[in-house]
């Protein structure tokens, strides 16, 4: 495990606030995206999908596409011998067999030498449908008579879950009356009957949460390209981790791993949704099929329709308190839906509710239902938000109806390192207490009284403020670095790391404090999966925690050749030397010295003796460095319309150790943003039968910049034992406390206490008339 | 059917597209120019990807007919830094502020931003929040944007 490298004097990394590398190119427009990719021969593909939510197909003619001029691949089902029943995931299920379970699933492709072609070709295909009943609603579809979503005998996904936080289900069992249920799990602890009788005070309430879309501004998109002669498939992709990507294409398409390369291009966000392989399998097959390069760029209805969504969650959570609100016992059941295939991060929601804040008896009972939509992936700390809602508005509640603060309630229960998690781990050191306190201190906060008694006069709507914690356990993974010294006296750092948060520029400030060199010597690449090492998905929080490590020892692994090259031909001890600027040089012998790129030469050099200095790392992880964020809002309610304004957003986030401020402040800043989205307007909504009323981001409202004021961002540092130079994951923290946040503001202006997101302004309009009219 | 000449100004030079009369300004630019800087995010004008500027005008290229901007001076983020290759002060400030995280919206963005300070060189920042509420970006949460903006107004005027 990489220690915190002992550097004997500054140098220009870690900690500086300079732009990321590659902001020119993108400012520029240059910055190249799957879609933007050219290739000789390059032929434009287009799916047909299912418009029905659950329908049988009876008939499929292709002919009269596959005549049309410019055409030259149709597939359906039938010509895929690699697709079989029961499949896992929506990769697996790229082509509906002979039943569709979501509007949207594909049921027949086309390449063309043109879109329009394509568009043509998919109008001239016949399909002949018969419907079928649909489970649309997930506690509907916990019956057992409800109408069945996965064949028989297909099993549930848990890989999800791992690639997240790294906790599967404790207890998963397929209910064999409920044919809907995928997943179970079960956490308890202590005895909550007993405990619940004790209570002074007991509060119930159901919470919901919609489906949301990850909202990443580039679509799903690749190219493929499939070499008849030699076999080999070339898939350029917009992925999280193109090692994944591959891996999941092998699988699929039942072929050797080798076999594919995929090349990452800029992905254009994924928030989650980029990690598992949704496009990328039928691409590849329309290349083989048509012998062509073939691009696929899924539409923004497409992924609206048909992408892979972050579930609807429902919790019922039932907690027993003492007079003085000391928590008793905690009784919870999630029910997350997830589509038509099982993927959902199940046992994480079990562990938010009953840990963050410490219950001695608890039971949470999870479980993941199937239905009739697209079936959901992850979005940025998976059932971290959604969880968060309910427990900190929950834990509002209690305090406020114990006449307690609610800061200092939350403060004085939250867990601390060394608590125990509820499925039975301990909590490792982390800064949420820290968080919270750094609120409690700011102005916003501190002046909630007066904020909440000026609203009302002078034509101002109702004020309140709130605030909420949310934290996240880090997923780990394997990972590999290596850093090369080159003739000119830089440094080379190559990895696999997809860079989709600025990790890029944060493993370069890491790679330059490591081995001695400022910044501006170190160009970080990342590599294709055929030329790199081999590294993990950028998801999960963890590309700094994990590559941040490797890179470090690959750096030092380097630093340590330079210095033992430079000892030999400065007839030194390496004890004695030390990098400065860009040299090695003899401590207190002033003219003895040897630069970097005389060194990197060498290494270059016919005839040389001395080896290049490439520095290598492979390293495994086995601790976990929980990362907390807490927001505080303060909103201004209009008691006529309902609609909120929120008037100031401060995140205070523990990053461990603040490695590249810049790209740390962007995080928190979209990811608040992307938190009040879910608080405020998002949500996927579906008909009875099934299909997506708002397929459009007219109707799918994602926040603007003139919804949103500007994000004040606090820095916590408490540094992780484990993280490089003390850091932390960064970016999914701060999606979590938001939709609580704005909750818990929300019942401090107008008394109304909303479980169900997102806040609309009719949701908010109608608490108030039922609580009176004027809001108090 | 058959192509259609569609002679125009791009970025300052003279152009002269074969395009589909179907075919969207977005498409000519990405396909026919090779300009793929302005984006396609959903092809409804809704998320401002797409965003360039004709006759100093933001509008969403995904709407606009390519045959439209006949003899019209159409403007891409391709066309925004100087002949020297130095930044449009707003791309400078967007380098500067460390704006750009994916990248995707950023094209887009600058073209709305840069036409807005061509009507309006000394914004509010609720004027310069407005003026790019037709650009969605799910990285960076608007506020290093607003700062951006704002200083390369600051820049703009000093210069």
């Amino acid at each position: 495990m990489a220690t915190v490298m002992k550097t004997s004097r500054d140098v220009r990394g870690i900690g500086l606030r300079i732009p990321r590398v590659d902001a020119p190119e993108k400012v520029a427009g240059k910055t190249l995206y799957v879609d933007d990719l050219k290739l000789p021969g390059l032929l434009q593909a287009r799916l047909l999908r299912s418009p029905h939510a659950h329908a049988k197909i009876k008939r499929i003619d292709t002919s009269k596409a596959k005549a049309l001029p410019g055409v030259r691949a149709v597939l359906t089902a039938a010509d895929i011998p690699e697709l079989e029943p029961g499949a896992k995931t929506r990769g697996h299920a790229m082509m509906a067999i002979d039943r569709a379970v979501f509007a949207g699933q594909p049921v027949a492709a086309v390449a063309a030498d043109e879109l329009a072609i394509a568009d043509e070709a998919l109008d001239l295909i016949e399909v002949e449908y018969e419907v079928l009943p649909a489970a649309v609603d997930p506690i509907k579809s916990m019956d057992p008579k409800a109408p069945r979503v996965a064949d028989e005998g297909t099993e549930a996904d848990t890989s999800e879950a791992l690639a997240h936080s790294g906790i599967a289900p404790t207890e998963s069992e397929t209910a064999q009356n409920a044919p809907n249920v995928a997943q179970k799990s079960n956490l308890g602890r202590g005895d909550v009957a007993a405990a619940m009788a004790e209570a002074d005070f007991v509060l119930e309430k159901t919470y919901h949460v919609p489906m949301v879309h990850q909202g990443y501004i580039e679509p799903h998109a690749a190219v493929a390209d499939y070499n008849r002669a030699t076999g080999q498939m070339t898939v350029w992709a917009t992925t999280q981790g193109s090692f994944n990507t591959r891996a999941e294409i092998a699988d699929i398409l039942q072929i050797p791993e080798a076999s594919i390369k995929v090349i990452p291009l800029e992905c254009g966000g994924g928030f989650g949704a980029k990690i598992r392989a949704l496009v990328e399998p039928i691409t590849v097959l329309l290349s083989r099929a048509s012998g062509r390069p073939v691009k696929y760029v899924m539409t923004r209805r497409e992924e609206l329709e048909a992408g892979m969504p972050a579930p609807s969650v429902t919790i019922k959570l039932k907690t027993g308190v003492k007079k003085d609100g000391t928590p008793l016992a905690l009784e919870g059941e999630t029910v997350i839906e997830a589509g038509a295939y099982s993927g959902a991060v199940l046992t994480m929601s079990g562990v938010f509710l009953a840990s963050v804040y410490q219950w001695p008896n608890f039971q949470v009972t999870g479980y993941e239902v199937l239905t009739h939509k697209p079936s959901i992936a992850a979005y940025r700390a998976p059932m971290a938000p959604q969880t968060a809602f309910v427990i900190d508005s929950h834990m509002d509640q209690i305090a406020t109806q114990l006449g307690l603060d609610p800061a200092e309630y939350k403060l004085k229960h939250l867990q601390k390192g060394g608590d125990l998690m509820a499925h039975g781990q301990p909590w490792q050191p982390n800064g949420a207490s820290e968080c919270l306190q750094a609120l409690m201190e700011h102005p916003v906060w501190k002046g909630r009284d007066e904020w909440r008694a000026s609203g009302g006069k002078n034509g101002a709507g109702l004020r309140g403020t709130g605030l909420a914690v949310g934290g996240w356990v880090p997923g780990i993974q394997p990972t590999s670095a290596s850093v090369r010294l080159n003739p000119d006296g830089t440094l080379t750092v190559l990895t696999g790391a997809v860079d989709i948060a600025g990790t890029n520029q944060g493993l370069a400030l890491i790679a330059a404090s490591a081995y001695g060199v400022d910044i501006e010597r170190v160009k970080i690449v990342t590599g294709d999966t055929d030329t790199s090492p081999l590294t993990g998905i950028s998801a999960g929080s963890k590309t700094t925690y994990t590559v941040g490590a490797a890179v470090i020892e690959a750096a030092e692994d380097a630093r340590k050749q330079t210095l033992d090259i430079a000892a030999g031909e400065l007839e030194a001890a390496v004890a004695d030397l030390d990098i400065v600027g860009d040299r090695v040089v003899v401590e207190g012998v002033p003219d003895k010295s040897i630069t970097l790129a005389a060194i990197g030469k060498k290494g270059n050099t016919f005839q040389s003796r001395v080896p290049p200095v490439f520095g290598t790392s492979a390293l495994g992880f086995s601790v976990q460095a929980p990362a907390f964020a807490a927001q505080l809002a303060r909103i201004e309610v209009d008691p006529d319309t309902g609609q909120i304004t929120l008037t100031d957003f401060v995140c205070a986030q523990d990053v461990g150790k603040l490695l590249n401020p810049l790209g740390a402040e962007g995080q928190i800043q979209g990811g608040a943003v992307q938190s009040l989205g879910f608080a405020l307007t998002e949500g996927l909504m579906y008909s009875d039968e099934g299909r997506l009323m708002n397929p459009s981001l007219l109707d799918y409202r994602k926040l603007t910049a003139a919804d949103v004021p500007n994000i004040e961002t606090i820095i916590v540092e408490v540094p992780a034992p484990a993280g490089p130079f003390g850091g932390r994951g960064v970016g999914e923290p701060p999606i979590i406390p938001a939709p609580a946040a704005v909750a818990n503001a929300l019942q401090d202006a107008t008394g109304v206490r909303l479980t169900v997101l997102p806040l609309t302004p009719e949701r908010v309009a109608l608490g108030i008339v039922a609580n009176g009219g004027n809001g108090h | 059917m058959p192509k259609m000449v569609l002679e125009t100004t791009i970025n300052g030079e003279a152009a002269e597209l074969l395009v589909q009369p179907y075919a969207t300004l977005l498409e000519a630019l990405r396909d026919t120019a090779e300009l793929t800087g302005a984006k396609e995010g959903c092809g409804t004008g809704d998320c401002g990807a797409c965003t360039v500027q004709v006759d100093g005008k933001p509008v969403a290229s995904c709407l606009m007919l390519a045959m439209q901007v006949r003899g019209r001076q159409v403007r891409t983020v391709e066309g925004l830094a100087s002949e020297d290759g130095s930044l449009h002060p707003v791309q400078a400030a967007f380098v500067k502020h460390g704006v750009p995280q994916c990248g995707f919206c950023i094209p887009g963005m600058i073209m709305s931003a840069s036409a807005l300070l061509e009507a309006n060189p000394a914004p509010s920042e609720e004027e310069i929040r407005l003026g790019i509420a037709g650009n969605l970006c799910r990285c960076t949460g608007y506020t290093k944007m607003v700062a951006a903006i704002s200083e390369a107004a600051t820049a703009g005027k000093e210069g």
